[in-house]
C-alpha cells in the first residue's frame, strides 16, 4: 500500500502512563543523571590533588541550600536506580513478569527509593 | 533518533460536534479520531453525543450505533464482536484494547477513541499493519519438522509439552501489545515487537518443532529482540490477558543459557 502522505496515528500524546512505563523511562533518565554525577564526583576527587582549597570550594557549595538539594536528589537517583536495577535483574533471571507482581515491585521500588534516600542521607550525616 | 511529536500532516484538529437528536437524558460524549484520505486535510476528533439508554454495553456497540444512526462514514474494523478475531483493536481511553470486550461503563468521563498508536492511518480508526504482518511472516509461524511428508502417523505431543504453549497459543494478533510499546514506536521497522516475539516464542517452545536452534539464532539480534526494555506496556494492554513481556524474557533467558 502506498501511504506516504497518510498521517501517523497519535502515540505518546494519547497513551496513558502505566506505572511500569513511567518507571522504565525514569530508570533511563536517572541512569544518565547518575553517570554525569559520578563523572563530576571523580573530578572533585581529582581536584584534591591540586590542593585543599579546591576541595573546600565544592564543600562549601554542597553545604548551601541548593547543594543540599542536589545531594539529596542524587541520593534518590542512586537509590532508585539500584532498586529498579534489582527488578530488571530478576526479570533477566526470568522472575516477576506476572502483571500483578510487576506492578507491586514497581510501587515497592518507588517507595523503597525514598526510604533508601533518607537512610543514605542520614548515613552521610553520621546520624546513626 | 525517535521523533516524539507528530509530523505536520498528523496534527489533530478539533472536528465536528454531533448534537443529540433523540432528546435522551442519558447522554455520553464520545470523541473519535477521524481522517478521510479523500479530503487531504489533517486528522480531527469528532465529538458524538450518544444516547446510552438504547446502546449496548461495549465500546464497539457505541461505534456501531454511531455508524448506524449518526454518521455512516465512520470507519473501523470489526468482525466477531467476541474478542476472538482481534479486528477491532484500538486505543480506548488511552490504552490499547479490543472495542468489543471493553465495557464503556468501566471508563469515567468522555470516551476517547483513537486508532492503534504510531501506525499510518488508512482511514478513521484503521491503522496500516503491513509491517507487523511482514515481521510475523519473517519468524516463519508454522511447524518445521524436517520430516518427509511420508509419515503415516501424526506427530504426538505429551500433555506436559502441550501445556508449555498455554498463554502463548491464545494470541489473536490484534497488535494491541506491539502498538502499545514505545520501543516499537521508535524502532518499529527493525524491532519485531511484542506480538511477533510472543509468536516466535510459541514456535520455539513447541516440542514438535525441530528448528528450535535456527529459530533462536534468527531472533537473536540487537535490534530484533534486544530493543525490548521490559517497559511492560504490552502485558498491560493485552486484551487476552497474555504476557508478551514474559515470552520475550524467556527468549532472552534461553539465549543467555544456551
Amino acid at each position: 500500500m502506498q501511504n506516504k502522505n497518510n498521517p501517523l496515528s497519535p502515540h505518546l500524546q494519547i497513551y496513558k502512563w502505566q506505572i511500569s512505563s513511567l518507571l522504565s523511562i525514569s530508570h533511563r533518565i536517572v541512569g544518565v543523571v547518575n553517570i554525569l554525577a559520578i563523572t563530576l564526583i571523580c573530578f572533585w576527587t581529582i581536584s584534591l590533588l591540586f590542593g585543599k582549597d579546591n576541595y573546600l570550594i565544592v564543600q562549601i557549595f554542597l553545604n548551601s541550600i541548593f547543594g543540599k538539594f542536589l545531594t539529596i536528589s542524587l541520593c534518590w537517583t542512586f537509590s532508585f536506580h539500584i532498586l529498579n536495577e534489582i527488578r530488571h535483574l530478576s526479570w533477566d533471571a526470568g522472575f516477576g513478569f506476572d502483571l500483578k507482581i510487576a506492578k507491586f515491585t514497581g510501587v515497592l521500588t518507588l517507595f523503597g527509593s525514598f526510604l533508601l534516600t533518607i537512610i543514605f542521607y542520614f548515613l552521610g550525616r553520621n546520624f546513626f | 533518533m525517535a521523533q516524539f511529536s507528530l509530523p505536520k500532516n498528523s496534527k489533530i484538529e478539533v472536528g465536528k460536534y454531533y448534537k443529540d437528536k433523540t432528546n435522551s437524558k442519558n447522554l455520553r460524549k464520545i470523541k473519535v479520531y477521524r481522517w478521510d484520505p479523500s479530503t487531504g486535510k489533517n486528522p480531527r476528533t469528532d465529538t458524538f453525543e450518544v444516547d446510552m439508554d438504547s446502546c449496548g454495553p461495549k465500546v464497539l456497540d457505541i461505534l456501531i450505533k454511531i455508524k448506524n444512526e449518526i454518521d455512516p462514514s465512520l470507519t473501523f474494523r470489526r468482525s466477531c464482536a467476541h474478542g476472538v478475531c482481534g479486528s477491532c483493536a484500538m486505543n480506548i481511553d488511552g490504552v490499547n484494547t479490543l472495542a468489543c470486550i471493553k465495557s464503556h461503563t468501566d471508563i469515567n468521563g468522555d470516551l476517547n477513541v483513537y486508532p492503534l498508536p504510531h501506525l499510518k492511518v488508512v482511514k478513521d480508526l484503521i491503522g496500516d499493519l503491513t509491517t507487523l504482518y511482514k515481521q510475523y511472516e519473517s519468524i516463519q509461524p508454522w511447524l518445521k519438522t524436517g520430516k518427509t511428508d511420508q509419515e503415516k502417523i501424526e506427530i504426538k505431543q505429551s500433555q506436559k509439552d502441550r501445556e508449555k504453549l498455554d498463554g502463548y497459543y491464545e494470541c489473536i494478533l490484534c497488535a494491541c501489545c506491539s502498538t502499545a510499546c514505545p520501543s516499537y514506536w521508535w524502532n518499529g521497522d527493525k524491532y519485531l515487537g511484542p506480538a511477533v516475539l510472543l509468536q516466535a516464542y510459541r514456535w520455539i517452545n513447541d516440542s514438535r518443532d525441530n528448528d528450535k536452534k535456527e529459530r533462536l539464532k534468527k531472533v537473536a539480534d540487537e535490534l530484533k529482540l534486544y530493543r525490548c526494555h521490559t517497559i511492560m506496556n504490552c502485558t498491560n494492554s493485552c486484551p487476552k490477558g497474555l504476557n508478551p513481556a514474559k515470552a520475550i524474557g524467556s527468549i532472552k533467558k534461553m539465549l543467555a543459557t544456551s
